[in-house]
């Protein structure tokens, strides 16, 4: 089902390539201004905020994490989110994405740059979702003027999306800042030039009020295809890659004489029961490995991390069931 | 790459950021609005907020959280400085205070009230930095849609109760709260609010949840034999104890200490602080689309929209002309 799925998502990633140059995409001459000087130049940068808006937030989600919160960006219509890797936190975790208009769709993070806070995920319920186009011809330059979007502080319906308006006032390979406060809740949320096009992705603040950092779309684009495969990239400060043997079940087992495990204890809140497993069930299968002996799947369990997906095959009143479910943290 | 960089550099000079001198240099004929129709209220030498001047004859509006205690005011208008302005009346709802300076022939802000909320994305204009003659400008954008602010932890009478026997004691009154100031006392028997008979938390919180901040609540009270009838201004839970300082708040600076519990307000990203606000907000027509009334946190700051502006700038004068 996975791999079904990462090929659909590599069709949209080929179309998107694909897509024709709007008309209106050309660089706005207030660009290439050292500073607007008349009345006409801030209607410009005025008159461009008003048409591109409009897009730029129905794209905008909150990423609710349960505990906290951050932001994200729709770029593909069937729900490809590019938002930051500290904000997924890993690879294959699941949470509830939220539009402007309050709308909460399921999700789950694909692969992470976890040494320049790049991450991807996607909306993994069936629909056809507001996105953005991506800037992958690189074109921003210092001085440009942008906007940045996010669910600052966490969602709120009544408020919605909250903009802020700045420049680029430094543009290195992996970061650049602007003068558009930030503050936490907008981690992963999108940042804009003046069409409305994807540019940079909210990544932290420093102390002072000019210090926003984002990742450029370049980090992205660099790292695209393996962040679609679900790939955890590099090693950082931004995410903590997750450690073999510290995968967790959650269950107690008998080995039977007959061949399986019985299941006799199932944690609370452990992954094991919100799989629906329960004592009584006899474990057949892990990840296609038959099993005898308790210590069998402790081996088996000692090179798996969490959050890694198995696949369980179950004996349940007489009848054979297959499930995957997600391993916990130990 | 555009001139006037460094050579060698990829960081933007100063002057040309969002709020840099050679931006602000595009919005002088918003500046001459701030000259004219803005105020600087000072408490002895220390600018403590800025006013919004709303008649020729000296009527000048600011947040009253922040010249409440203040002694020894001033006012600032153009380059006049004016000495013991009067404080005529204060909103409590709205945190804005009333002020009457000696002047004449000031020129009023235009109020914008024709005009439905601004959009997100359009320009505002407000008090930045000031000098004793001159008025420097601060810009942003309209940031997200006009709306109530809730009060944080919601509004209080500003007592400690206890219940037993189906009975509401009062065990404690706080300080500058209205229960205080409206005469309860530790060992009163809250009896009804706004005539609905209550013996419980739960039933006194339902009737005073209907209410925003700085409303009255009657409130029916037993003392010893005696019967009270009392008029009781309800505070915001924050405003009265305090909070804790989330993450988000330790990024955010000076911002203001009553930033929540407005019946409605317009947000924008004009970077300010604690002091800085009370004054007009404008567009790029210098329209005033507002009154500054709260710097929230790093990213947000309000402004009280122009017709509520004028609404309660109209009451509070009536109350004191009456």
């Amino acid at each position: 089902m996975r791999d079904s799925s990462i090929a659909a998502l590599f069709g949209v990633f080929s179309s998107l390539l694909l897509l024709p140059v709007q008309a209106d995409s050309s660089r706005p001459y207030i660009n290439d201004k050292k500073a607007p000087d008349s009345r006409h130049d801030l209607e410009v940068i005025q008159k461009h905020l008003s048409e591109a808006l409009p897009a730029s937030r129905r794209a905008t989600v909150c990423i609710d994490l349960g505990e906290g919160s951050g932001s994200g960006v729709v770029v593909s219509p069937d729900g490809l989110i590019l938002t930051a890797a500290h904000v997924t936190g890993g690879v294959g975790k699941e949470f509830t994405v939220i539009f402007e208009d309050g709308r909460k769709v399921k999700a789950e993070s694909l692969g992470l740059v976890a040494s320049c806070d790049c991450a991807m995920a996607r909306i993994t319920e069936e629909g056809t979702w507001p996105f953005v186009e991506v800037d992958r011809d690189d074109t921003i330059q210092l001085g440009d003027w942008v906007y940045a979007l996010g669910h600052s502080g966490g969602f709120d319906k009544e408020r919605g999306v909250v903009v802020r308006l700045g420049r680029l006032v430094q543009v290195k390979d992996e970061t650049v800042q602007s003068d558009c406060s930030l503050i936490g809740g907008d981690s992963g949320g999108p940042l804009f030039d003046l069409n409305g096009k994807l540019i940079g992705i909210h990544s932290r603040v420093d102390r002072s009020l000019q210090e926003n950092l984002h990742v450029p779309m370049r980090a992205f684009t660099k790292n695209w295809d393996g962040m679609l495969k679900g790939e955890f990239i590099g090693e950082g400060p931004f995410a903590k890659k997750p450690e073999k043997g510290k995968g967790f079940l959650g269950i107690g087992t008998e080995a039977r004489e007959e061949g399986g495990l019985s299941i006799e204890k199932v944690g609370r809140e452990s992954p094991a029961e919100k799989a629906g497993l329960k004592p009584g069930d006899i474990l057949l299968k892990f990840d296609g490995v038959e099993l005898e002996t308790k210590e069998q799947l402790q081996e088996l369990l000692k090179e798996k991390a969490p959050d890694d997906r198995v696949a369980l095959e179950l004996l349940r009143k007489g009848k054979q069931e297959t499930l995957t479910l997600r391993l916990g943290e130990r | 790459m555009i001139a006037g960089l460094a050579p060698g550099s990829q960081t933007l000079e100063s002057t040309y950021r969002t709020n840099g001198p050679a931006v602000k240099a595009c919005f002088e004929p918003v500046r001459e609005v701030l000259q004219a129709s803005s105020a600087v209220i000072k408490s002895g030498r220390k600018e403590i907020a800025y006013g919004t001047v709303m008649s020729a004859d000296g009527f000048i509006v600011t947040k009253a959280s922040e010249i409440e205690d203040a002694a020894d005011l001033s006012v600032i208008v153009a380059e006049r400085t004016y000495k013991d302005p009067v404080v005529l009346g204060i909103d409590p709802a709205w945190d804005v205070a009333l002020l009457k300076i000696q002047a004449e022939a000031l020129v009023p802000v235009n109020l914008a009230l024709d005009s439905p909320d601004p959009e997100r994305g359009t320009w505002v204009v407000a008090n930045g930095a000031t000098s004793r003659t001159r008025r420097r400008p601060q810009v942003g954008i309209i940031s997200a849609t006009a709306r109530e602010i809730a009060p944080a932890g919601g509004a209080v009478l500003g007592v400690t109760l206890e219940e037993s026997d189906e009975q509401l004691r009062v065990s404690e009154t706080h300080e500058s709260s209205g229960a205080k100031e409206a005469g309860i006392e530790p060992g009163d028997i809250i009896l009804a609010a706004d005539g609905v008979e209550v013996t419980n938390r739960q039933a006194l919180g339902e009737v005073i949840d209907k209410h925003r901040v700085g409303e009255m609540v009657h409130i029916s009270l037993k003392r010893g034999d005696e019967k009270l009838e009392l008029e009781v201004r309800l505070a915001g839970r924050v405003d009265l104890f305090g909070e804790e300082q989330s993450r988000n708040d330790q990024m955010s600076g000076r911002f203001s200490g009553r930033r929540s519990g407005f019946p409605r307000v317009i947000q924008h990203d004009i970077i300010a602080n604690n002091a800085g606000m009370g004054g007009p907000l404008l567009d790029l027509d210098g329209r005033c689309l507002g009154m500054n009334i709260a710097r929230a946190n790093r990213c947000e700051t309000f402004a009280i929209p122009a017709g509520d502006l004028q609404s309660l700038t109209d009451r509070l004068i009536t109350q004191v002309t009456k």
